[in-house]
């Protein structure tokens, strides 16, 4: 399976395709609403137009740069990482394991990034409004013109660049084969929850949806920073045991004996075909565990677990654990017990951002 | 230029046919000598009296030989054994430590008696756990005043064809079992040697008919030898006199011995050069820069050049299994015993890598297997008190026993067998898998097989070897690659034990058992040392345990709080997720 799909880079692409659409939502909203069914339907097209050309343009080029990425490291790279392959491979893995909790979180509370959004295009439009100085030169002119265009562009570009590290962190080691049914899924789910959001779909649904999404995620970091845990350990191991480690396949040699948790052969037939390999895109499995990997495994979700529990907590009260009660102070308020927080600490953007938060979600 | 030692030894000791037999004393001091025999890493030696070379034991059919063996070496202990030689009536004069004997420990003595009663060329070398390659391995000569052959030459000369380490045996030895070796790669010579040298000149002269006695004394490397422009007649292999047969190329494994008839052209026109080219298929890997050739020459006038030897384009070595041994002795063909020794090479627990009859890889006992036979009474006939790990077959008396051998390993094995020569009945090609008695393959047996004491078998594939349980013995099979007798490829052949206890029960010599006492070695009881219950191995050598497949309490363990820190985690996320999102 892994070698027709690859379970993160799906979710990867899900994700950044999601944030993607919540842009171009939030863009395509605020139009609407700043410019009203009284404006000019021309101008309003010709807006909508540099929305969705910026886009397509912005993803376009995403995709050109990941395919060139992918495209270098399966030809001409692939040879040069060979001899430090396990340590590449393992960094990678762990710096995308980092990432991806990092950002999954934003998945649970996908209405702050709606608001994320709205803030900042509404901070872009309102410096729009005071710039307009005699002495602009003609290329902020050029951009001014264009903001509708350049806009989603840099975004889309940026969430794609984003997207291509990621995959490469995560894909390393997969066939190339593995990459275009996943990032075709990944970007079309995203697109499609995103349209759901822009179109103001069930939110109950669409919690659970973002809730397995989440978890999913971070069962698929969990895999990759033991992943990336158990190739450093097998670079160490390489480098003891020399030719006699490669050659020996997944059998005996293969590994270092003295740090196994366990090592199972049995599925190494069915090794990238078989239900395994689902396994091991999602839930990390590994046939050859080490004390390393366990332990990484067990230690990413005491963080987890322990970093949700501080955010929830902060939720609810305002403050960390441990922390004394502030009062509340005027341009401070709990973030998620009204889902406006961003909003309310972001007073003085009010006026050139009034229109876009009352847009319904 | 060094001209042949041996050659000029031996024509020195040529003795015309006698008829009575002699006693031949042979005192070896044995101790650490630097030597250097390929010009490029001086290095410690295990010598004799001194000196290395060592020097070859030249016997007469039917005498007495005495060797008087002093271990001076300090740090190692030492042992000889007298390769091919059958030790009719002497299996404790064989010479295998923990076998037939105890360590002679440093500072020890031991005295080799016994007759030698069959022709031909033969080897000594040390039997102590991978030492002979250190260079305590020499040739061991039987002239025979009875030579069916011995009207056709007029000189004989001895070859020794060996690979060469530059660095000491003990610590390859522990890095070739090691857990930073999985696959077990073999530690790779660092050059050839003919005679212990290397550009190696034998004045010849013309028209006389040489018989060069060639042995491949080395650790590891199997050598095809060719000399240009001269072909050579097989005469006899491992001690067996055979019908002679031509050949253009020897394949001589580690072990292996031919005697054959070079006649020297009429002229002295020009020089030849002979090769020795050690078989890299055996190396893992093969270095940059490593010479596996070593070079002679056949020296007609010394004043021509000797000119380089000639590229050949391929080895197309003899098949030895074309050979019949001139007694034409007929084929066994009705087998009492059958014996099935399937060959693997796998990890153990240790992480490193070992070698395995079924599944079972050689460890020594802690009681030399025959002092185990000569001190358990009837119950020497019970194979279980040789212990777990010795990989022991009892043979009995008078029978025609046939050991079939499957390689499941894709390296060629040369496998000796102390105290018999074997008749060789079937030797598969490459990869044909294991020996399956099949009507076409029985009926292709040789009417009278090739007999020898060293046999090659082939990458995955298989030999079926037969010989008559005629003597008495502790006899080991085995790989005479050395690596691989260090990683446990041996079986112990218990011969006729009861035979045994009548032969030497209270025979064996006190300097024997002074060597145990020396070396802290219990000469009595089963394999662990037990006197009272034979039955009883408790503390017995074993080997390593085998890896463990899957999971084991911790393996359990650590997938379970695996699940459930990730099911823990996942609960927090959900309830995190869950709380209200506003709109």
């Amino acid at each position: 399976m892994s070698n027709v799909f690859a379970v993160p880079v799906f979710f990867i692409c899900f994700r950044e395709c999601l944030e993607t659409s919540i842009i171009v939502s939030v863009l395509l909203a605020f139009l609407k609403q700043t410019l009203g069914p009284e404006s000019d339907a021309v101008v309003r097209k010709k807006l909508i137009r540099q929305v969705w050309v910026g886009v397509a343009l912005g993803v376009l080029i995403s995709l050109i740069i990941c395919a060139g990425v992918i495209g270098t490291f399966y030809t001409a790279g692939r040879n040069s990482f060979e001899s430090a392959e396990y340590i590449w491979e393992g960094v990678l893995a762990i710096v995308a394991s980092v990432i991806i909790t990092l950002m999954g979180a934003a998945l649970l509370r996908v209405n702050k990034m709606q608001d994320k959004w709205r803030v900042k295009i509404a901070k872009v439009m309102e410096a729009r409004d005071t710039s307009s100085l005699p002495f602009s030169g003609r290329l902020k002119r050029w951009t001014e013109k264009y903001a509708m265009f350049f806009l989603p562009f840099i975004t889309v570009l940026r969430e794609g660049i984003e997207a291509v590290l990621f995959i490469a962190g995560v894909g390393v080691g997969l066939p190339a084969t593995a990459f275009p049914l996943a990032v075709i899924c990944g970007i079309g789910a995203g697109a499609l929850v995103g349209f759901a959001l822009y179109k103001g779909a069930n939110r109950a649904t669409l919690q659970i949806f973002l809730i397995a999404s989440t978890c999913f995620l971070y069962l698929i970091a969990a895999g990759l920073l033991s992943k990336g845990v158990r190739n450093l350990e097998l670079d160490a191991w390489v480098k003891i045991a020399g030719e006699g480690a490669v050659e020996a396949g997944s059998g005996p040699g293969s590994y270092d004996i003295r740090k196994t948790v366990w090592h199972v052969t049995i599925a190494d037939d069915a090794g990238s075909s078989g239900g395994w390999s689902v396994f091991r895109s999602i839930f990390g499995w590994q046939h050859s565990a080490t004390y390393g990997s366990v332990i990484s495994y067990n230690v990413y979700w005491l963080a987890v677990i322990v970093g949700f529990l501080v955010m929830g907590y902060r939720e609810k009260t305002g403050r960390y654990p441990l922390q004394k009660a502030k009062p509340v102070t005027g341009d401070y308020q709990s973030e998620s017990s009204n889902g406006h927080g961003t909003q309310t600490t972001d007073e003085k953007h009010q006026g050139s951002a009034s229109g876009v938060r009352e847009v319904p979600a | 230029m060094t001209f042949s030692l041996y050659g000029i030894f031996l024509s020195i000791f040529w003795l015309p046919s006698l008829v009575r037999s002699d006693t031949v004393t042979y005192d070896f001091d044995v101790g650490w000598v630097y030597a250097n025999p390929d010009g490029a890493a001086n290095r410690p030696t295990i010598g004799i009296n001194g000196k290395w070379p060592i020097p070859p034991i030249v016997v007469t059919k039917g005498d007495q030989l005495v060797v008087n063996v002093k271990n001076s070496l300090g740090n190692e202990s030492t042992s000889l054994h007298f390769h091919g030689l059958y030790q009719n009536g002497t299996t404790h004069m064989d010479g295998p430590v923990s076998v037939t004997q105890c360590n002679i420990a440093p500072g020890g003595s031991f005295k080799y008696n016994f007759t030698v009663d069959q022709p031909g060329t033969y080897w000594y070398h040390s039997h102590v756990r991978g030492q002979y390659p250190d260079g305590l391995r020499g040739p061991f000569i039987v002239k025979d005043p009875d030579s069916p052959h011995k009207d056709l030459y007029d000189e004989e000369i001895v070859l020794t064809f060996s690979d060469w380490y530059h660095d000491l045996m003990n610590g390859l030895l522990a890095s070739f079992v090691n857990i930073a070796n999985p696959s077990g790669a073999e530690p790779v010579p660092n050059s050839a040697l003919v005679n212990d040298t290397q550009n190696l000149g034998i004045k010849i002269e013309p028209g006389k008919t040489y018989l060069f006695r060639m042995i491949n004394i080395g650790a590891f490397a199997a050598q095809y030898v060719w000399f240009e422009d001269h072909t050579m007649q097989i005469v006899e292999v491992d001690g067996i006199y055979t019908e002679p047969k031509d050949a253009e190329m020897l394949y001589l494994t580690a072990a292996q011995r031919y005697s054959v008839l070079i006649t020297a052209k009429n002229s002295t026109n020009a020089n030849f050069a002979f090769v020795g080219s050690m078989d890299q298929d055996l190396f893992d890997v093969v270095p940059d820069g490593l010479n596996a050739n070593v070079t002679g020459w056949l020296v007609y006038d010394d004043t021509k050049d000797k000119p380089a030897p000639k590229e050949i384009a391929a080895f197309e070595p003899f098949d030895d299994f074309e050979l019949v041994p001139q007694d034409k002795e007929g084929l066994y063909d009705k087998v009492d015993q059958s014996i099935t020794l399937d060959l693997k090479m796998d990890n153990l627990g240790d992480g490193a890598n070992y070698a395995f009859f079924n599944d079972v890889t050689y460890v020594h006992p802690k009681v030399p297997t025959l002092y185990t036979v000569l001190s358990t009474g009837e119950n020497a006939t019970n194979p279980i008190i040789y212990g777990s790990n010795t990989n022991q077959f009892m043979l009995s008396e008078n029978q025609v026993v046939e050991i079939v051998l499957n390689n499941n390993d894709p390296g060629k094995h040369p496998f000796h067998l102390h105290g018999h020569a074997f008749q060789v009945v079937h030797r598969s090609e490459d990869e044909v898998g294991a020996y399956s008695a099949n009507s076409s393959i029985i009926s292709a047996f040789p009417k009278s097989p090739m007999r020898r004491d060293t046999i090659l078998v082939r990458p995955n594939g298989n030999i079926v070897l037969r010989f008559r349980s005629d003597n008495p013995g502790v006899w080991l099979f085995h790989c005479h690659i050395e690596w691989h007798v260090a990683s446990g490829l041996v079986a112990t052949m218990i011969e006729s034990p009861l035979s045994i206890q009548k032969q030497l029960f209270g025979k064996i010599p006190q300097d024997h058992l002074d060597a145990c006492t020396l070396s802290k070695t219990p000469t009595a009881g089963n394999a662990a040392g037990n006197t009272q219950n034979l039955l009883d191995l408790s503390g017995e050598n074993k080997s390593p345990p085998p890896i463990p497949a899957g999971f084991e309490a911790r393996g359990i363990v650590a997938l379970v709080f695996s699940c459930v820190a990730a099911f823990v985690g996942m609960a927090v996320i959900v309830w995190y997720g869950m709380a209200p999102m506003k709109a």
